[in-house]
């Protein structure tokens, strides 16, 4: 049911290129001695280096480089042999592609492999495994619910020509954003393993939950700020019907930006770009005023 | 005016960041209309222009890979174009259209380019030099952070003349349709973010909100908590229902919260 942008192409995409020009090593590290050494000030740590990890974004291994700069202090604290780390930091600078915001939880999760020296194979594991739920959970959740729903509530309050409309969008953002963002970093490290199992059973029903909101949203947006409507008038003898007022909008008002929502969406879904769609949207209007049918 | 550019310059670069790191999301149209609007002199057209703009742009987010056109050079570009040539916000949006295009072609081009900056930390991990994997990061952040704050400041300093000898020769009936063009822009944000959450058996909702707002013109914000509630309803019937809740029990919900 979600069809995460993010997630698609991720699990299909080819393992790590730079694995074939280093030494096939599939030994685990070398010190598997186990200490608890992360504590929490290095979680907040790890966190707000985390919030830059898309830095070096790239079309390669794209967030490989974040998601190895992010868990560096903790990787330095971890493995005091310089072989383990020099493997370690390898291992975390695979292709790697998830959700900035949500990432964190797959990010906490790999803390704690690291800190209980799993194998290197199995964390990349891991962290492959959770790209895909990330994306698709944080799509659902952020891009198509959080979003729309704040930057909507924020534009009304802007077109009504109050200052507010930045603030109030900025403010609620902010709430669920960090709140969110953190949570999920020391969630993830606290329940290790096991909770992956646990939160990708959520997974389905939050993500629907989600989607409930969103589109409940989505469908007043729909009536509130899609506006079109014709001049065109009929005349029929000597009555005069307007299109608009005295036809459509006896039907249903909001009917015509209900059925250009439909049609775009039909249009979305049948594979045409967005920029395509923007352009015949300019030249719908542009025409429409010409022949005088909006 | 070269002050000015250069102020939106600065913003530019806060945004370049923020766009995909940190999240302040201040490169929103919605915050950076009004911060270009006050910078220009005309808070209040800011204000619309930004609010126009995001309610045109909502789908339009970056997701990984798929890089779509930029929302904050576009919004840089059409409040000036709204406060420097007196046009509606409107109008603006469509003439903002084409700089948030070339802005997505160069920053698809800045993250092919950025390939190689892997091999680099690939080396510096052999060596255990974290440091060095931090500059390819840091490096990475202000290459992009440049490039925005370039572009910014030549769409305010450079465009705003092109435009204002488009909007000399363009016949008023063109400037108008992309005024109507404008205010129909949304539906093609609306129905990005649609197909992501197309899920046949929840459409009633989506019908359901745009009912609320249609016939009983309650706000969004009305509409967001009433939904909240009815998706926490919807969650908890999930769970005590098992994972196969049938569509039936959904409708129910809707006819409870109602």
């Amino acid at each position: 049911m979600m069809n995460s942008n993010t997630a698609d192409g991720v699990l299909d995409a080819p393992a790590a290129p730079y694995s074939a020009d280093t030494e096939m090593d599939n030994s685990g590290y070398r010190d598997t001695a186990t200490a608890k050494v992360i504590t929490k000030r290095d979680l907040w740590h790890i966190g707000f280096r985390g919030l830059l990890m898309e830095g070096n974004f790239n079309y390669e291994r794209m967030q490989a480089g974040g998601f190895c700069y992010s868990i560096i202090p903790a990787l330095k604290k971890i493995h005091k042999d310089p072989l383990d780390l020099a493997k370690a930091l390898k291992n975390n600078l695979n292709f790697y592609n998830a959700h900035p915001k949500l990432f964190t939880f797959p990010l906490g999760l790999c803390i704690a492999m690291e800190e209980n020296k799993e194998h290197p194979s199995t964390i990349s594991s891991v962290k492959a495994a959770t790209m895909g739920p990330t994306g698709g959970i944080g799509d659902a959740i952020d891009h198509m619910t959080m979003m729309p729903l704040t930057l909507g509530i924020g534009a009304a309050i802007s077109l009504q020509g109050s200052i507010a409309g930045p603030f109030v969008f900025f403010v609620l953002y902010q709430l669920y954003h960090f709140f969110t963002y953190f949570w999920l970093l020391f969630f993830g490290y606290n329940s290790g393993v096991a909770a992956l199992a646990q939160l990708s059973e959520q997974a389905e029903k939050l993500g629907r939950s989600a989607n409930i909101l969103g589109l409940g949203v989505l469908g007043a947006m729909t009536a509130s700020f899609v506006r079109i409507s014709t001049p065109l008038v009929i005349t029929a003898g000597e009555a005069q019907v307007s299109l608009q007022t005295d036809m459509l909008d006896k039907i249903m008002p909001n009917l015509l930006p209900l059925g250009f929502v439909g049609i775009m969406f039909y249009l979305v879904q049948k594979g045409k770009s967005p920029s395509a769609l923007i352009f015949s949207t300019l030249a719908i209007g542009i025409c429409g005023r010409l022949t005088g049918i909006l | 005016m070269f002050f000015e550019a250069l102020l939106v310059a600065l913003w530019a670069m806060l945004c370049g960041i923020d766009k995909y790191d940190i999240a302040l999301n201040i490169h929103r149209p919605l915050i950076t209309g009004p911060v270009i609007g006050l910078i220009l002199g005309d808070l209040n057209t800011g204000l619309i222009a930004g609010a126009t703009m995001e309610l045109a742009w909502l789908g339009l987010v970056p997701n990984a890979g798929a890089q779509p056109p930029d929302v904050t050079i576009g919004a840089i570009a059409g409040t000036a174009f709204a406060i420097k040539l007196g046009i509606s916000p409107d109008a603006s949006l469509g003439m903002a259209i084409p700089f948030a295009m070339a802005m997505q072609a160069l920053i698809i081009f800045l993250f092919t380019s950025f390939s190689p900056l892997m091999q680099k930390c690939d080396n510096y991990a052999a060596d255990c030099n974290t440091k060095g994997i931090d500059n390819m990061l840091y490096l990475g952040l202000g290459l992009r952070s440049l490039l925005y704050g370039v572009v910014g400041f030549s769409v305010v300093y450079f465009g705003t003349a092109g435009a204002d000898f488009i909007v000399r020769y363009l016949p008023e009936n063109v400037i108008d349709g992309m005024a109507i063009a404008g205010r129909m822009m949304p539906a093609v944000g609306f129905a990005m973010l649609l197909r992501t959450m197309f899920n046949v058996k929840l459409l009633p909702y989506f019908f359901l909100g745009f009912l609320l707002t249609t016939y009983m013109q309650l706000p969004i914000m009305a509409v967001a908590i009433a939904f909240l509630c009815i998706a926490i309803l919807d969650y908890y019937h999930q769970e005590s229902k098992g994972n196969d809740a049938s569509n039936s029990s959904n409708l129910d919900t809707i006819n409870d919260e109602l």
